[in-house]
């Protein structure tokens, strides 16, 4: 069943790649038909997948019966050994539901939102593709087969935000988001190599067992001594930051906004940029064990949920709102597992999947109601026409702030509630930097539904009249997504975080005895259980005042702190100061290297010199074969008779 | 035991003269000749080690048929001898020269002959006494050699496959006779009765 | 009363002879008068032969996994011999495959072609699981002769003729070097099983070896050098290649290699195991200048077919050095290299079968300029096909020269190794060539399509193989891994 679960999505995105190889020529009534059957055959497996899914997690993470899966050997060589294997167990259960529920309702989405599109099974294929390499991530036994998800993950959203590969800003887009994680996953690989290093095995149980012997090895890098383990945890968690958008490394997934808005809601909201913190989590054993990583992880983490939701109040691209809003979210979740609540991180991830595919295919839904404006300031006053969307972006906007009883109320609130009770240092610049954050959230969350919904529109007349309601294929999705941004937090609070986690986590995570910062969560203070609510209503009724009652302070307020805004605006300057350290370096060192080390020196002993040789050398060998009956056998007696005598003089 | 010795080196010899001879020869009908020579002197080797069987098989087969048959080929067919051997004197230096240093090599590989006591003892089978060489080569052939017996089999057959693909043309307007048709034939297709009243004909 | 010796290991050998048999019989009797009648037969005992090649494959898979000695030792399947019986079967059945359409468009559809086809396999088959010099040469002989005849199958052409004949009279002079070994071999050591050979001269008894024993093994790997075409035992490959029809160059490129090179593992390891560092010089010396060769002469060729001759005898001398390296992990690399090679060879040979332009076949490089705009899946299959042969990742061909690479410098032949990698960035550049016409040149005459379907069917399937090969190594490896063990266990 497992096993099943996991291939129908490549089973499915086979077919539908074949199906996109067809070539139909000008037969639309075919065309349409194989559309149709794409859709079909994928929304199929993945729902088949979904269902599977949720029986492996009652049987797993329910029924406490994690187990393995052989399916055969991959790399032996050496003490290297590899096989391929699904490893299920309450987090890859948890994993495997969020992964699957929100992709089949992506995929049914997808039928509505990419209904003109002329390549519908292309998309479709890819979008299985990524599923299937979502399940191998998440199920991966060992370090490489982790990483072959990992970088199979990164080709499909590659290959899906360049979806529309016509289009400039898309092709720059995917390429930019293949190029920032690339940096990542060298880390990443480093980190696998370091941890190869260290424990000769790059298989989970076995590492996990080693751990607590190697907990204080020393290895050298470039000369000097360092902790063994916490090299290996800082460079996979690089990975980790490239992958999840973390600050530094951030700034491929504004951009990947450029693909379909399913894409977005699917790879760069609720699956793909979790991959970081599910990988973390799943390495709780390695993590623990170095407070120096853990600490690191606290600070990017902090430091990401605030620095990503100030520029969060300043875009006025929809998508990129959520985008940006992801990014702190994933902050949220990096410094849960900073403070060793890992399972809290985990929970958020499941509830955030939820309400955040939901913000994202319901902003989908505006902009396709709004024939393909994605401005906030274009928009305004649609709400009375397309009342469904606009209810259930409030859902999604309520669970995103936090606001009781909504999924992310519970998810959040134990998050912050950790940190606070890590103690800590860091765990503190986290709580606070975390209250911040969720002020603003509720602000900018607020500031979109009120700049897309209320308020005269600025649309113009031609848009306007088009407006409509989307299809019951596109609504079916959103209001299941809606179901679970409503009672997931509920739902999973005892078995997540609560008095359950223990059994219900099993041996999936591990928390030493030192890191009790989720036990501390559960008695804390009565400010730090209310204040994450308290600033969420207060940032709601800030942008009420702001962009309902009052509409001209926006404007005076941004006149005040030009500078601060301009800077925030502008992203904190992060692309234009990569574009001046790397990228420019970049282009000046490979000019020079094409023109002078290429040009002169390569060529001159390359091409034009070695080859040249080689070329020569390759005619008189051509020469050789005469065509002659008598001097190939004389080239055969000339062959023993060299061999032999070589053998008499050198062998004998 | 000098007979023996002196007859094994006059076979020898000559045969190795006879060697040298076929491939020399100017006419390549003097060059059959001295092939079925050799070939005679190889048989007398195999008789004088007991292999009277081998030795009748030699000639009758290798004299008898297959040095016939080149006889023919070589008389039938209008081959210009004399440019063949046009590049012979051309490359003699350098395929003499690969020849010194083979037969060198091998002289001192003879000369080193020396057999691990395993082999001597493997080698040391003795002939079977009471039994003639037919019936041994017949004892063995169908048994422990069964395998190789029947492999050579699929070879000739192989060898007769490809003679007839690479040589068999089918020729239009040939008339054969075709037995089964002529059996099939009744009186009644051909025949007819007639009356044929006198004075008129038919 | 003799016993009778123990028949199941060689049920699969019978099986093909019989099946070789009745389907000559089956064509003599259907052959009719006119021509179109013939085209039916030897499509139908083509079939027929297809269908019988993969039975016998099912055949041999039953007898896998243990060790049969019969016939008084002149057979012996074991699993070394099951893997590479697979892939010759593989060879043979995909030549099939590709070969009919061919035939029929050159107007030499016959029945025996499919016949000699099936002989050379069970000569492959029994020089495979030979275990006795008179044994082996039987089988190389049997296989040898078949393909003589279907190299010159096109008897009407000229080239076809020439490269029959050629390959004829040096088959003959290499079998009488293999043959001259042989007797050197017996005459030093009085035996010509290779169980005793190995007894004899195992651990304690290597020095026993004479002189004249090494001269005899050497000759034998002549003969054998010319049967893998690897240099300088290698000149008639190019003709040959160029001549033959273009599906029985694709099998000559595949199925008597692999056999060969098993033979050449067979006899080497085998009796001759514990005598390796006599012959090991020997083979390093034909492994590199095949290596050398293979990537220089390659380079200037304009016929597609003689480029591949060039390549193959590239790919002989990579294989080779896990010969030179004589352990277990040398042989399991040149298992995992054949197998890997002859998916990837029949795979463009089945691409170069495509090249036909108004109906007549062309085979020059420059013929396959705009492959990309005309047969565009074809284009990529090539393209995989010869990025694989170039050994870059993750195609199978890559992860094949790494296992040989992998094998030599573990024990310790990092020269042949870097000599290795350097011609094989060499032999890159005319692969390379290759994509470059296919894709970047401006096409002067489009080649004919549809493609046959057969073709489409093989070319899919093989660069589906090499494709994956890099998730799914598993079958291979480890098929290969069992059959190597099974060489170094006494």
């Amino acid at each position: 069943m497992i096993t099943t679960a996991v291939f129908l999505p490549l089973i499915a995105a086979i077919i539908a790649g074949a199906m996109a190889f067809t070539n139909t020529g000008d037969d639309k009534a075919k065309k349409a038909r194989l559309d149709m059957m794409a859709q079909y055959v994928t929304c199929g497996g993945l729902l088949l997948s979904a269902i599977f899914a949720i029986v492996i997690f009652k049987d797993v993470a329910l029924g406490g019966n994690a187990q393995t899966v052989q399916l055969f050997s991959w790399i032996e060589s050496g003490s290297l050994n590899i096989s391929w294997a699904l490893r299920v167990d309450s987090l890859t259960a948890v994993m495997m539901i969020v992964v699957t529920v929100v992709s089949a309702m992506v995929h049914v989405y997808s039928i509505g939102y990419m209904s003109h599109d002329p390549d519908v099974p292309r998309f479709m294929a890819y979008l299985s593709l990524f599923t299937f390499f979502m399940l191998m991530l998440v199920t991966a036994d060992n370090l490489v087969q982790m990483f072959f998800g990992w970088e199979g993950v990164g080709l499909s959203s590659y290959l899906l935000i360049g979806f529309w590969y016509n289009k400039p800003s898309a092709n720059a887009a995917a390429i930019k988001a293949f190029v920032v994680n690339r940096v990542g996953d060298f880390g990443f690989a480093l980190g696998i190599f370091t941890v190869f290093m260290m424990f000769d095995s790059v298989n989970l149980d076995e590492i996990f067992t080693a751990v607590p012997m190697k907990a204080n090895d020393t290895i050298s890098v470039f000369g000097g001594q360092f902790h063994g383990l916490t090299v290996a945890c800082l460079l996979l968690f690089v990975g980790a930051m490239g992958k999840s958008a973390q600050l530094g490394l951030h700034t491929w997934l504004p951009d990947a906004m450029e693909g379909p808005t399913p894409v977005s809601a699917l790879i760069h909201a609720a699956t793909m940029v979790t991959a970081g913190v599910f990988m973390v989590a799943r390495l709780s054993p390695l993590f623990e064990y170095s407070e120096v990583a853990l600490s690191v992880v606290t600070i990017v983490g902090g430091s990401t949920a605030i620095f990503a939701a100030t520029i969060a109040c300043t875009q006025t691209d929809i998508k990129r709102v959520i985008a940006y809003s992801t990014c702190s979210q994933l902050g949220y979740m990096f410094f849960a597992c900073g403070v060793s609540a890992y399972s809290a991180g985990i929970f958020h991830l499941m509830t955030h999947g939820f309400f955040k595919a939901l913000l994202f295919l319901g902003a989908g839904s505006v902009i396709h109601a709004m024939s393909d404006e994605q401005d906030m300031r274009k928009m305004g006053g649609i709400r009375k026409m397309i009342p469904v969307t606009y209810a259930l972006m409030w859902v999604g906007s309520l669970a995103l702030a936090g606001i009781w009883p909504f999924a992310g109320f519970y998810s959040k609130d134990i998050i912050l509630e950790a940190a606070w009770g890590a103690h800590t240092l860091t765990g503190g610049y986290a709580f606070w930097m975390g209250i911040l954050a969720a002020f603003l959230t509720a602000f900018y969350s607020w500031r979109v539904i009120l700049m897309t919904f209320h308020g005269e529109s600025r649309a113009d007349e031609r848009v306007l009249a088009h407006v409509h309601e989307s299809p019951k294929v596109m609504l079916v999705p959103l209001i299941v997504l809606a179901a679970g941004a409503l009672f997931a937090g509920y739902i999973g609070y005892e078995s997540f975080v609560g008095q359950k986690g223990v059994e219900f986590w099993g041996s999936a995570i591990l928390v030493l005895d030192s890191h009790q910062a989720l036990e501390a969560a559960h008695h804390a203070p009565f400010w730090v259980k209310y204040l994450p609510l308290g600033v969420g209503v207060a940032g709601i009724g800030l942008a009420y005042v702001l962009y309902m009652w009052k509409p001209a302070i926006p404007a005076l307020i941004v006149d005040q702190i030009r500078p601060l805004y301009t800077f925030v605006h502008n992203k904190w300057y992060f692309d234009e100061a990569y574009d001046f350290l790397f990228v420019k370096p970049a282009f000046y060192i490979g000019r020079n290297l094409w023109k002078t080390g290429d040009g002169a020196l390569i060529d001159g002993l390359g091409p034009d010199g070695l080859s040249a040789v080689t070329l020569n050398l390759a005619k008189r060998v051509a020469r050789l074969q005469s065509g002659y009956l008598y001097h190939y056998v004389f080239a055969m007696l000339g062959g023993i008779i060299v061999l032999i005598t070589m053998y008499m003089l050198l062998g004998g | 035991m000098i007979i023996q010795g002196l007859t094994f080196y006059m076979f020898a010899f000559i045969a190795i003269a006879a060697g040298v001879m076929v491939v020399s020869a100017k006419n390549p009908v003097h060059s059959v000749l001295f092939l079925i020579l050799a070939f005679f002197n190889s048989a007398g080797l195999f008789v004088l080690m007991g292999a009277e069987f081998l030795a009748m098989l030699l000639v009758v087969v290798y004299v008898g048929a297959v040095a016939v048959l080149f006889m023919f080929v070589v008389m039938m067919l209008d081959i210009n001898f004399v440019e063949l051997r046009q590049g012979f004197l051309k490359y003699l230096p350098v395929g003499a020269v690969a020849g010194l240093v083979l037969v060198v090599e091998l002289i001192v590989v003879v000369g080193g002959w020396h057999l691990s006591p395993e082999a001597l003892k493997t080698a040391a089978s003795p002939i079977p006494e009471n039994v003639t060489n037919t019936h041994a080569l017949g004892a063995i052939i169908y048994t422990d050699y069964i395998f190789l017996f029947q492999a050579a089999g699929m070879v000739l057959l192989i060898a007769m496959i490809g003679a007839i693909v690479l040589t068999h043309r089918k020729r239009s307007g040939v008339k054969k006779q075709r037995i089964a048709d002529q059996l099939a034939r009744k009186p009644e297709d051909t025949l007819e009765i007639i009356d044929v009243e006198s004075g008129r004909g038919i | 009363m003799t016993e009778i010796p123990n028949m199941v290991p060689v049920i699969p050998e019978i099986f093909v002879a019989v099946i070789g048999m009745a389907l000559l019989m089956l064509g003599v009797f259907q052959k009719a008068a006119d021509d179109a009648t013939e085209v039916k037969t030897a499509h139908l005992v083509s079939r027929l032969g297809m269908i019988s090649l993969v039975l016998t494959m099912m055949l041999v898979a039953t007898v896998a996994g243990s060790t049969f000695n019969t016939f008084s030792g002149m057979f012996v399947s074991d699993p070394f011999a099951v893997y590479f019986k697979i892939l010759i079967l593989f060879a043979s059945a995909l030549t099939l495959a590709i070969s009919h359409n061919y035939m029929e468009n050159q107007g030499i559809a016959r029945f025996e072609y499919t016949v000699l086809v099936i002989f050379a396999t069970l000569g492959m088959m029994i020089m495979i699981s030979a275990s006795n010099l008179m044994s082996l040469y039987l089988g190389l002989e049997m296989q040898s002769l078949s393909l003589y005849v279907i190299a010159t199958f096109n008897r009407d052409d000229e080239r076809s003729t020439e490269a029959g004949l050629k390959y004829f009279v040096l088959g003959a002079v290499a079998s009488g070097m293999l043959l001259y070994g042989s007797s050197l071999v017996y005459g030093f050591s009085g035996t010509t099983d290779f169980q005793m050979l190995g007894n004899m001269f195992d651990g304690d008894h290597a020095p026993d070896a004479s002189l004249g024993l090494i001269v005899g093994i050497v000759f034998i790997l002549a003969g054998l050098s010319f049967k893998v075409s690897a240099v300088p035992f290698h000149m008639w490959t190019p003709d040959v290649y160029e001549g033959a029809p273009t599906p029985v160059t694709a099998f000559f490129s595949v199925g008597p290699k692999i056999a060969a090179i098993a033979l050449f593992i067979r006899v080497m390891v085998g009796p001759f195991g514990d005598l390796v560092q006599h012959w090991q010089q020997i083979i390093v010396l034909i492994s590199v200048a095949s290596m050398l060769l293979g990537a220089f002469a390659a380079i200037n060729q304009t016929n597609i077919k003689r480029m591949m001759a060039y390549s193959s005898i590239g790919h002989v001398g990579y294989a080779l050095i896990g010969l030179v390296v004589a352990n277990e992990a040398g042989v399991r690399g040149i298992m995992i290299y054949m197998a890997v090679y002859l998916f990837m060879n029949i795979g463009a040979f089945a691409c170069i079968l495509t090249m036909r332009r108004a109906g007549r076949m062309v085979e020059k490089i420059s013929d396959l300029s705009g492959l990309s705009k005309t047969h565009p899946m074809v284009a990529a299959a090539l393209a995989i096909f010869m990025f694989s042969m170039a050994g870059i990742p993750p195609l199978a061909g890559f992860f094949s020269k790494l296992y040989i690479f992998f094998a030599a410098v573990e024990s310790g032949f990092f020269a042949l190794a870097i000599i290795g990698v350097l011609s094989s960035v060499v032999g890159a550049f005319y692969y390379l060539r290759i994509i470059k016409v296919v894709y970047f040149d401006p096409p002067d005459e489009t080649l004919d399509t549809p493609i046959d379907r057969n073709l489409g069917y093989v070319i899919f399937g093989t660069a589906l193989i090499v494709v994956l090969f890099f998730a799914f190594p598993g079958i291979i490896i480890d098929g290969a891994s069992a059959a190597a063990a099974a060489m170094f266990t006494k």
